[in-house]
């Protein structure tokens, strides 16, 4: 058994072309890990630095033992490229065979007898004698995997070692691997979050560069909040399409959708702002900005028609002139709403699904009998946010992230032609945000929602939105 | 002024008692279009005044307030919470003419006053709403004959009058007409649509009379919600503290012990709350609430007596006529009682652990409820109103307890609910006084601590039948039916 393996603080440059950065990170003995991130975050480079690659700028590398077994990429590459070079045809004018695969596994293997038996697993029997650089991409992988097995490792890197194999030779390594857990301990790389084997003890998340997240697999709150994250980060994250059947009253187009003349709010003598004018047309993406108190909330909650005194206000939305005998929810049928406000008031006990359903309703709690249709459409959301196999927990027993994801669905769940966000990130942790971040410039994207971004944070930026109002 | 109700021969009595429907959501496919376009004039900006405003307004009505010209001139609480809502408020003399309906929504108290002041403003023909059918019933209040008299009452406080509409559902609201005031045979359509535009209709409306409304309603008020909840704090707090039970866990266990059992109540009827016990736990509870019951039947029966009679009424009446010394005199002995004055102490009790030990709370909460209900439908009340007015408001009252205690809670209810609930406690407590000697802290504060849980199967078939087959558990589970099939989600 090794000694534990410790990265500190230990900045890796790949050819000036890539940086790890800063990577604190202790393998300790009995541990598995998983590295994963999404394309280009740095997981195959830290995987890569255990097998000694990379140039170190700073830090400390200590504990990796002397034999390491490596499947990569990379070394895949590698490997076919000394077979290549050394193929001198052009030169010699001769047809080199190259080197048989026999040949290739004798060179590292120590364990001869596992060596056959995996031979015979992957069904590489026949191939022993053929040159190795006429072999397959499968199956030099499985040769790859043959050689990092059979030589005696005391540490095992696999990176994606299940890429590119067959059902069955998949089915073989996962045995094999969870059959030597415990004598060697592993490393894999591995995109897809579901392929995690039981034998994976902790999960390293990387983001540009930097390992971002660790997380034990007994933490299971932390293990699904990354689950979550990976799961949208590495799907095609498609906004679910809207209820066909429950179409909205049209709009008439040459009005824009909110027109606020000379506004006022005022409790008592506070004058929080007075004569507020502000036009929102159709497709608009706005950013609304201000400090503390300056009436962000009160602005929207006219619009909304939160706000008790939008009815002595000239406000002119979705058709309605405020004050004329409409009622509230001919408003709100036409506004997506997230804020913290809401979701303080979102305190009924009702499941995950039903959540999202209300946003047809534009009710906090769901008492209308929903179409299947809407119960689809509630789903195809729940897998887009990871959420689907809870669908029928309860709401309020949620982190408080994944409550806000929630209603961010609900907000978007009928492609309303107004999307109001109000600091829709706030208190989100990082994997969060950037889950709904992602969401909001897609709808931005899109041709059916003006959005309407209220936020304090400069880094949340979202792509699209080029109208600004600052309050003061 | 005479009492209303006994100026009534005795077969119109009865027929007004029994009246109490369940209405369904397609009774309400009128909406609000009614009340569309008409003035809508609210007297009173408190807690009911100002948020069912709020919804009426809300649901596309056209709403303004009126109050006394003193209130406006101070610029009083009421006149802010309605001008900072954005609602146009005048004096009597400036709205109450241009008024469609006019919305009483104060205090029963005040009600003779105000209704005297404004009926001589008030429009030909135009509609005059109550929330509660004092005034009319016990007081006997004579409204011009143009006018049309309508109740809307909501069974929940005003702010969750509000909550629930701004969740898009409401709360179960009970309507009637005063038939003596419908000259245009409007009434219906307009106590309807003033309940859709409170959101009622989404959460059940009760089709009712102003007599029974009164009747069951001070019934329920002033015995099992209020009266016995206040009482059974007292006795059970000074039980455990006399048992030695640490002192800052007994007002714990009291002050959010009521609501947690009657959640229970709730969601599945006096069955499902004992179905929460142990079966040894269930059979000591159902045997005390037995012995109880048989204790104070006569009293349930005396309140029940006095409120038909109109005795309660004329008391009561009498105190206000007297600034309320009685009451007010009740209310500061409130806050001296050793429960009152005991905050809940920095302990961890689960869920289970309330229905646990607190046994003689659940089998209370039992007695009472089947007593208050047992005595209204004998009195003529019909099930689904004594079904109301006992079982479905208990947990309101027990919400109101967790969050304010006893004190509170008699501040917050109304003039009559408080007056009750003293004559009740005053009353109750004594005559549980021999009952609660034989009490020990197993079956309050301690739990039964058995080893062995084992019951007798014969027993126990004939506690869970004779829980099963109350008739508050029959007609609970139909409401309850109804209420479900409405909010889907519960």
């Amino acid at each position: 058994m090794i000694a534990s393996i410790e990265l500190r603080k230990l900045t890796v440059d790949f050819d000036s072309q890539f940086q790890l950065c800063d990577i604190d990170w202790q393998i300790q003995p009995g541990q598995n890990w998983m590295i994963t991130g999404t394309n280009g975050s740095g997981k195959s480079a830290l995987a890569a630095v255990l097998a000694g690659a990379g140039d170190h700028v700073q830090g400390e590398l200590s504990g990796v033992p002397a034999r390491v077994g490596v499947v990569s990429y990379e070394a895949q590459k590698e490997l076919i490229e000394a077979e290549r070079r050394k193929d001198d045809a052009d030169i010699l004018d001769v047809i080199s065979e190259g080197t048989p695969v026999r040949e290739i596994i004798d060179a590292v293997c120590v364990n001869p007898l596992l060596a056959d038996q995996l031979i015979e697993q992957f069904g590489l029997g026949q191939l022993l004698e053929r040159s190795f650089r006429k072999l397959s991409t499968g199956e030099t992988r499985k040769v790859l995997l043959i050689r990092a097995l059979t030589s005696n490792p005391d540490l095992l890197v696999l990176d994606e070692p299940f890429d590119g194999l067959d059902i069955q030779s998949h089915k073989m390594l996962h045995e094999h691997l969870t059959s030597i857990v415990g004598k060697t301990p592993m490393v894999l790389v591995l995109n897809r979050f579901d392929e995690c084997p039981e034998f994976i003890t902790h999960i390293a998340y990387l983001d540009s560069g930097k390992l971002c997240h660790q997380v034990s697999r007994s933490d299971t709150h932390a293990y699904n909040e990354l689950y979550q994250l990976l799961h949208l980060k590495t799907s095609d994250l498609e906004v679910p399409a809207a209820d066909p059947v429950s179409v909205l009253p049209a709009l008439d187009p040459s009005e824009p959708l909110v027109r606020i003349k000379n506004a006022t709010i005022k409790y008592d003598e506070t004058v929080i702002f007075h004569d507020l004018s502000w036009t929102i047309e159709r497709n608009q993406h706005w950013q609304l900005t201000g400090p503390n108190g300056s009436g962000k909330t009160g602005l929207l909650s006219l619009i909304t028609g939160d706000h008790p005194q939008c009815y002595i206000n000239d406000i002119f939305v979705f058709g309605f002139q405020r004050g004329h005998g409409e009622t509230i929810w001919q408003i709100k049928q036409y506004i997506g709403y997230v804020s913290t406000a809401l979701q303080w008031e979102y305190r009924v006990g009702t499941s995950l699904r039903h959540v999202i359903i209300s946003g047809f309703y534009d009710s906090i709690g769901l008492y209308s009998k929903y179409t299947d249709r809407q119960r689809d459409i509630a789903n195809e959301w729940l897998d887009l946010l990871g959420m689907r196999k809870r669908a029928d927990e309860p709401f309020n027993k949620l982190s408080y992230g994944d409550q806000r994801l929630l209603l961010i669905a609900r907000a978007m769940v009928k492609h309303p032609p107004l999307l109001i966000l109000d600091e829709p990130c706030l208190g989100l942790d990082d994997m969060n945000r950037q889950r709904v971040l992602a969401l909001i410039e897609k709808i931005c994207a899109g041709s059916e929602t003006a959005v309407l971004y209220v936020n304090h944070h400069p880094e949340d930026t979202i792509e699209g939105i080029d109208q600004y109002l600052t309050l003061v | 002024m005479a009492n209303y109700f006994n100026s009534l021969p005795l077969r119109e009595q009865l027929e007004q008692l029994g009246k109490c429907r369940f209405m369904h959501l397609n009774e309400f496919t009128d909406d609000v279009n009614a009340l569309k376009g008409k003035k809508m004039v609210v007297i009173g900006c408190g807690a009911q005044g100002l948020n069912q405003g709020l919804n009426l307004r809300d649901s596309g009505l056209d709403v303004s307030y009126t109050l006394r010209a003193e209130a406006i001139a101070q610029k009083r609480q009421s006149w802010k919470n309605a001008t900072e809502n954005g609602f146009t408020v005048g004096t009597y003399e400036e709205l109450i003419p241009t008024a469609d309906v006019v919305l009483n929504l104060t205090p029963d108290k005040q009600h003779t006053a105000v209704v005297t002041a404004i009926m001589p403003l008030m429009k030909e023909g135009a509609c005059l709403s109550y929330s509660h059918g004092f005034n009319i019933v016990e007081e006997g209040m004579q409204i011009r004959e143009d006018l049309t008299v309508i109740m809307v009452a909501p069974k929940c406080p005003g702010s969750e009058v509000r909550a629930e509409y701004v969740r898009g559902f409401g709360v179960p609201t009970l309507i009637a007409v005063h038939e003596n005031n419908d000259p245009k045979g409007e009434g219906l359509e307009l106590a309807k649509a003033y309940a859709v535009g409170t959101g009622g209709h989404k959460a059940g409306v009760l089709m009712s009379s102003f007599i029974a409304e009164v009747k069951s309603d001070l019934m329920g008020e002033q015995t099992i919600l209020c009266g016995m909840l206040q009482t059974g704090s007292l006795l059970c707090y000074d039980k455990m503290i006399e048992e030695g039970i640490e002192a800052g866990y007994a007002s714990k266990l009291i002050q959010y012990g009521w609501e947690t059992v009657t959640e229970a109540l709730k969601y599945g009827g006096v069955t499902n709350m004992m179905d929460r016990l142990s079966n040894p736990a269930k059979i000591k509870a159902f045997d005390l609430a037995e012995q109880m019951k048989d204790i104070m039947r006569p009293l349930y029966q005396k309140h029940q007596d006095d409120i038909m009679t109109g005795h309660f009424s004329a008391t009561m009446m009498a105190d206000w006529a007297n600034d309320d010394v009685e009451l007010l005199g009740w209310r500061a002995d409130t806050a001296e009682t050793a429960y009152e004055k005991m905050p809940a102490g920095d302990v961890e009790i689960t869920e289970q652990e309330y229905f646990d030990n607190g046994i003689l709370m659940v089998a209370m909460v039992k007695a009472g409820v089947e007593l208050a209900f047992e005595t209204m439908t004998s009195a003529g009340i019909i099930a689904d109103s004594a079904y109301y007015e006992s079982l479905h408001e208990t947990p309101l009252i027990a919400n109101t307890i967790a969050r304010k205690k006893l004190y509170e809670m008699n501040a917050t209810i109304s003039d009559t609910a408080e007056y009750g609930c003293y004559l009740y406690n005053h009353a109750c407590v004594p005559l549980l006084a021999d009952f609660m000697k034989d009490i020990k802290s197993d079956v309050i504060g301690r739990g039964l601590n058995l080893n062995d849980m084992g019951v007798d199967n014969a027993r126990l078939i004939e506690v869970n039948h004779a829980l099963r087959s109350h008739p508050v558990e029959d007609i609970g589970s139909e409401l309850r039916g109804y209420m479900a099939d409405m909010k889907r989600i519960v």
